[in-house]
């Protein structure tokens, strides 16, 4: 083909592997999610707590600043695991509903014009067409979950005045862990609630019920049965109870309400499957007509 | 490329929801232009989509370029430009960004990906709306876009899903053109499945017909249309015996009728004047003379009248086949 000469010419240029057309995908949907100006705003959003963190831990080591706030004791700006729990958790909660946002983006466009065909047509599985999307997801969640839980690990580390670092090494290692599984889990219920509804603002609404509805069931169980398996229903806990475990602060966990950690991973390993099996379903190049 | 066919189907079966789509189709596919034609679900999208790997023969196999669809799926899309027959596109981006987002997954650097786009969309006739978004595109340019991506990365085989779909005459006409151009450049295979026998006519030397998942028909058009003889059909009065042992002397094949009329089958050095001049010899008035020659409409309604084929040959009425080679 030539511009000019409007014939047609055959390609005999170079060919990338056939293993970065994941990127290729993981690129352009990075590119629409971010065409979107409401992304931005909630990524700035996602950026405030962490600068709010930064600052406590700059006047948690700086005594001159405590001074200047009335010498407030060690306990009320204490850098310690609960203190990164907590960061951990707000960000979790806000990267829940940045993926809200982007997951519906990166689906239902495809689906609602038919793009599914043209893409799978190509050298590229529903597998990796998924997991294309999950790298988009993936690489705008960790900017606001595990990234700026380390950088703030990091500063602590380096503002300290007595060796921290190497002696809270688990609190790094819990929360790049946790944010893990939290980035997994949202991504994967994100893209499937996507896949089965048309409507990007109703996706959105639909990802945010999908964990809080059965959470308000599980706290209802768990009050009329009077136990606490219900809980398992509400998979924020369910992660916050395996942050807590995995920055080892399970001593502080309320009996009660302390879930085993087989009963937390086979929750997430279900409903990893059942977001699995929902985008199985979807994802195809052809819908298979029975009967 | 000739010695292996494009396409090569061995006892190709695939079952959808229990049922059989398409039932041992054996043969094989080696036309610079395949046309696919049959009634509604006669399984010629299901035989592209398993072309594709979408499906997985449920027995035998389907190979393109040597390679097993289903198995080696990944190296044949990436030799494959793909036109779907619904519209199917990321409306939300401009024309140029999605040929180059198509030509990318196909395996082009970005770089050469973009000039690429560039130069398709130029090809197929949207360079001047390529910066516009696809969903604001007309039902014809929504044709011509899918046809930019399916070629934008320099495919072995174009595979065409009803291309005329939906297109006015004008809008047919040039997508026809870009076939046929694209068939003449020699580079690409094309597999083009329409209902439009016209269309196939125009563009295709190969013909498949499909009829309920089963091979009705599998020939080459150009070879039925060169082997092919003229048929002749006249209505004459006067001494038709005499006339007809004369003609007959000029090497055609006769045969009389009652009430004057004629039938034969004119040799390729004898014309219809050679007629006018035996019969104005022999004072004989030729009424009504109609030519008529084998179309692809011809060969179609016999494999929709005749069934199926057997052991590969379409036995068709008078004993006359239909040049079918399996």
């Amino acid at each position: 083909m030539s511009i000019h000469k409007h014939d047609y010419r055959a390609y005999t240029g170079r060919v990338t592997p056939v293993w970065t057309r994941i990127f290729v995908l993981g690129r352009y949907s990075l590119a629409e999610a971010w065409s979107s100006k409401f992304t931005t705003v909630l990524f700035v959003v996602c950026l405030i707590p962490p600068i709010g963190a930064l600052f406590t831990i700059y006047l948690a080591n700086n005594p001159a600043a405590r001074l200047l706030m009335g010498n407030v004791g060690p306990r009320v700006l204490a850098i310690d695991g609960a203190f990164f729990l907590n960061v951990l958790t707000i960000q979790s909660w806000l990267a829940m509903a940045l993926a809200s946002w982007i997951a519906p983006r990166l689906i239902t466009l495809d689906l609602v014009d038919n793009a599914l065909p043209i893409l799978l047509s190509h050298p590229i599985s529903r597998f990796g067409y998924v997991l294309g999307k999950c790298v988009a997801l993936f690489a705008t969640l960790s900017i606001v979950t595990w990234v700026p839980c380390l950088l703030l690990f990091a500063y602590q580390g380096y503002a300290s005045p007595v060796p921290w670092a190497a002696a809270n090494l688990r609190i790094a290692v819990g929360m790049f862990a946790g944010s893990l599984v939290w980035i997994g889990l949202i991504s994967l219920l994100g893209l499937a609630l996507s896949s089965w509804v048309k409507w990007r603002v109703v996706a959105t609404g639909i990802i945010f019920a999908a964990i809080l509805v059965p959470a308000g069931v599980g706290a209802i169980v768990s009050e009329v049965l009077r136990t606490k398996w219900g809980l398992l229903l509400n998979l924020p806990l369910v992660a916050f109870s395996l942050w807590q475990r995995l920055l080892g602060l399970h001593d502080h966990v309320d009996e009660l309400k302390k879930l085993p950690v087989g009963a937390i991973l086979a929750v997430l390993a279900l409903a990893c499957c059942l977001f699995v099996v929902m985008l199985n379903k979807r994802i195809r190049a052809r819908e298979v007509v029975r009967g | 490329m000739n010695s292996m066919g494009t396409i090569e189907l061995d006892a190709l079966e695939v079952r959808l929801g229990g049922r059989a789509i398409l039932n041992g189709l054996s043969g094989s596919l080696r036309g610079q232009a395949i046309g696919l034609l049959g009634p509604n679900g006669a399984g010629k999208s299901t035989l592209i989509n398993t072309l594709l790997g979408f499906h997985r023969a449920t027995s035998g196999t389907a190979r393109v370029f040597g390679l097993d669809t289903y198995r080696d799926r990944a190296q044949i899309r990436g030799g494959i430009g793909y036109m779907p027959e619904n519209d199917s596109f990321i409306g939300n981006m401009s024309g140029v960004r999605f040929v180059r987002y198509m030509a990318e997954l196909a395996g082009l650097p970005s770089a050469e990906a973009l000039e690429r786009a560039h130069e398709a969309l130029f090809y197929v006739g949207l360079g001047e709306v390529r910066y516009r978004k696809v969903n604001t595109y007309s039902l014809g340019m929504k044709q011509l876009i899918k046809l930019a991506q399916a070629l934008a990365h320099g495919p072995r085989l174009l595979i065409l899903d009803e291309p005329t779909n939906g297109l006015d005459p004008i809008a047919r006409q040039r997508m026809i053109q870009l076939i046929q151009q694209i068939r003449k450049e020699g580079s690409v295979r094309l597999l083009i499945s329409s209902h439009l026998l016209r269309d196939i006519d125009e563009t295709c030397d190969e013909v498949l017909i499909l009829k309920s998942g089963r091979i009705a028909a599998l020939c080459n058009i150009e070879e039925e249309r060169r082997s092919n003889r003229s048929f002749m059909e006249l209505e004459t009065v006067g001494a038709t015996e005499s006339f007809s042992v004369s003609i007959r002397g000029l090497g055609c094949e006769v045969a009389c009728f009652p009430g004057g009329r004629i039938k034969l089958v004119l040799p390729e050095h004898v014309e219809a004047r050679d007629l006018y001049l035996i019969a104005s010899e022999q004072k004989v008035q030729i009424r009504r003379m109609h030519v008529r020659r084998d179309s692809l409409e011809d060969i179609f309604l016999r494999a929709m009248d005749y069934g199926p084929m057997d052991n590969g040959v379409m036995v068709t009425e008078g004993g006359r086949p239909a040049h079918v080679h399996p």
